[in-house]
């Protein structure tokens, strides 16, 4: 979904066209095109394989891709790496940091690798605003999967980045640490920064299959696009909903 | 829904100020992984002991080539059991993939670790070369210490050239665990062999042209800058191939994910 589509003004923080990723002989993203203003959350709703990392890998600069341009803002990703990677933060989807370093450590590594140095003391302030004050001496591995979140997603916008890239943020999550994760990433977005995410939660994304990216509008946009399509008909009960938009437009079998 | 306040200018980080960033993280995960620190001094330190107490010491050249083999294994202890299983570690726990979509270049995070490791075998090498005042009584003047530590900068080159090799080469972390002290023995215990003639002269001779047996000439030589010769020349060119070789083929295949 593009929740801020109503933006006023339309300055792009992240635009990719025609973008091709291929691991071999398979095709992991074929033609993905997208463009996202500043200050919009954009999702990427897709089942497991249908190339939604593989698309954020692309962006983030971990994998080369085939063909397609990738600009953050008015950078463009292939000419300028470090520039573009200075300009966004991410969270990967399984994310860890050297295990002997504490997480105060951890959040002074990276602050200085994007070039903000940070006080013994401005490190405890941010600790204390995402609530782990307490644990800022703690291993990471010593972290719930909510404090682990909230660290990387710390860490991925420290240096406040006009784009945000998260892999699946709200996977493995309770329901509180999720609602609490969102409203961090609704501030994030609030203060003017872009969001690209990845998830399986209907209310948060875009529908993309197979590295193909199949339809893009609002949650409601989607439904009232697609509610007469046979194929969302066939498995929808009553009412049509995302859920129904989402296995109609991809597919109901299991994927690996 | 639309964006209240735009997002500041980014301001991109300069190289210094990720290297310093680096290195400061890599030295302290180092500091913290006392056991393998324990390891790598104390493993040079019982060889040294072991040999000086030994009876045949001298069919394997004697005080010199003693101090060198403590130096050669503990420069190959660093390298190839430390660096490796730290590198294959972290490759697999993501860590890697963490600081590349960072402004970081992929070469500053690999030099860091590098120059953590040589760092420690610089450290190892003045406690070995101080015990080996002691129990071996071989002093070196000033000119003999500061070519024995560039020395071992280049043999280190060479056991971190091997461990490089293993991670490009071998992709899970118990794999390269085990291979890694499987080699591990062979190359340094040629180097034992490198200077005697116990086994036949062809032996020595494969044990001489061994990357151990290489590495534990260049260091005998610079130990001896006086007495240094043509085969300290030769085992200096040989440690500078093998450097290359491994390296290359380390980086040539290495990974920077299991995934």
């Amino acid at each position: 979904m593009s929740s801020t589509a109503e933006t006023a003004t339309h300055h792009l923080a992240l635009q990719v066209e025609d973008l091709h990723v291929s691991y071999g002989p398979k095709r992991a993203v074929d033609g993905v095109s997208l463009e996202i203003n500043e200050g919009e959350i954009f999702g990427l709703l897709g089942p497991n394989g249908a190339g939604k990392t593989s698309t954020l890998s692309a962006i983030e600069g971990l994998l080369r891709p085939d063909s397609g341009s990738i600009r953050i803002g008015d950078v463009d990703a292939a000419a300028n790496p470090t520039a573009a990677k200075a300009r966004m933060g991410v969270q990967l989807q399984s994310t860890s940091f050297q295990s002997n370093l504490t997480i105060r450590e951890i959040v002074r590594l990276y602050a200085g690798l994007y070039g903000v140095p940070l006080s013994r003391a401005e490190i405890e302030d941010l600790l204390a605003d995402i609530h782990l004050g307490e644990e800022a001496s703690k291993r990471f591995s010593q972290l719930s999967g909510g404090q682990q979140k909230r660290v990387s997603l710390l860490i991925a916008t420290i240096h406040n980045p006009p784009l945000v890239l998260l892999d699946e943020p709200t996977a493995g999550l309770d329901p509180q640490a999720r609602r609490q994760l969102w409203h961090r990433i609704e501030r994030l977005r609030d203060t003017g920064r872009s969001i690209l995410l990845t998830t399986h939660s209907m209310e948060e994304a875009q529908a993309v299959d197979h590295g193909k990216l199949l339809t893009v509008d609002t949650p409601a946009g989607l439904i009232e696009k697609h509610k007469d399509d046979p194929r969302v008909r066939k498995v929808a009960h009553g009412q049509v909903t995302l859920d129904d938009v989402f296995i109609g437009l991809t597919g109901s079998e299991l994927r690996d | 829904m639309s964006s209240q306040t735009s997002a500041p200018p980014v301001h991109p980080p300069t190289l210094s100020g990720i290297l310093r960033a680096l290195l400061e993280a890599d030295f302290t995960v180092q500091l913290r992984n006392g056991r393998a620190l324990t390891l790598t001094f104390l493993l040079p330190l019982v060889l040294l002991y072991g040999l000086s107490a030994g009876k045949r010491r001298a069919q394997l050249g004697g005080p010199i080539v003693d101090v060198a083999l403590a130096l050669t294994l503990g420069i190959a202890s660093i390298a190839i059991l430390g660096y490796t299983a730290s590198v294959a570690r972290d490759r697999e726990l993501g860590v890697f993939q963490r600081l590349r979509v960072t402004p970081a270049p992929t070469w500053t995070i690999m030099l860091s670790r590098l120059a953590v490791q040589i760092v420690s075998m610089l450290v190892m090498s003045v406690v070995v070369l101080v015990a080996a005042a002691v129990v071996e009584n071989v002093t070196l003047d000033p000119a003999a210490y500061l070519l024995t530590l560039l020395a071992v900068i280049f043999s280190s080159a060479v056991f971190l050239g091997v461990g490089q090799a293993l991670v490009g080469l071998i992709k899970s972390p118990d794999a390269v665990n085990a291979v890694g002290r499987l080699s591990y023995l062979p190359l340094f215990a040629l180097g034992l062999f490198a200077h005697s003639t116990i086994f036949g002269t062809t032996f020595e001779t494969i044990a001489r042209w061994s990357p151990g047996g290489a590495v534990v000439t260049l260091l005998a030589g610079a130990m001896q800058p006086a007495a240094w010769s043509a085969d300290t020349w030769w085992a200096l060119l040989a440690s500078v191939f093998y450097a290359v070789v491994f390296a290359g083929i380390g980086i040539r295949w290495f990974q920077w994910s299991t995934r």
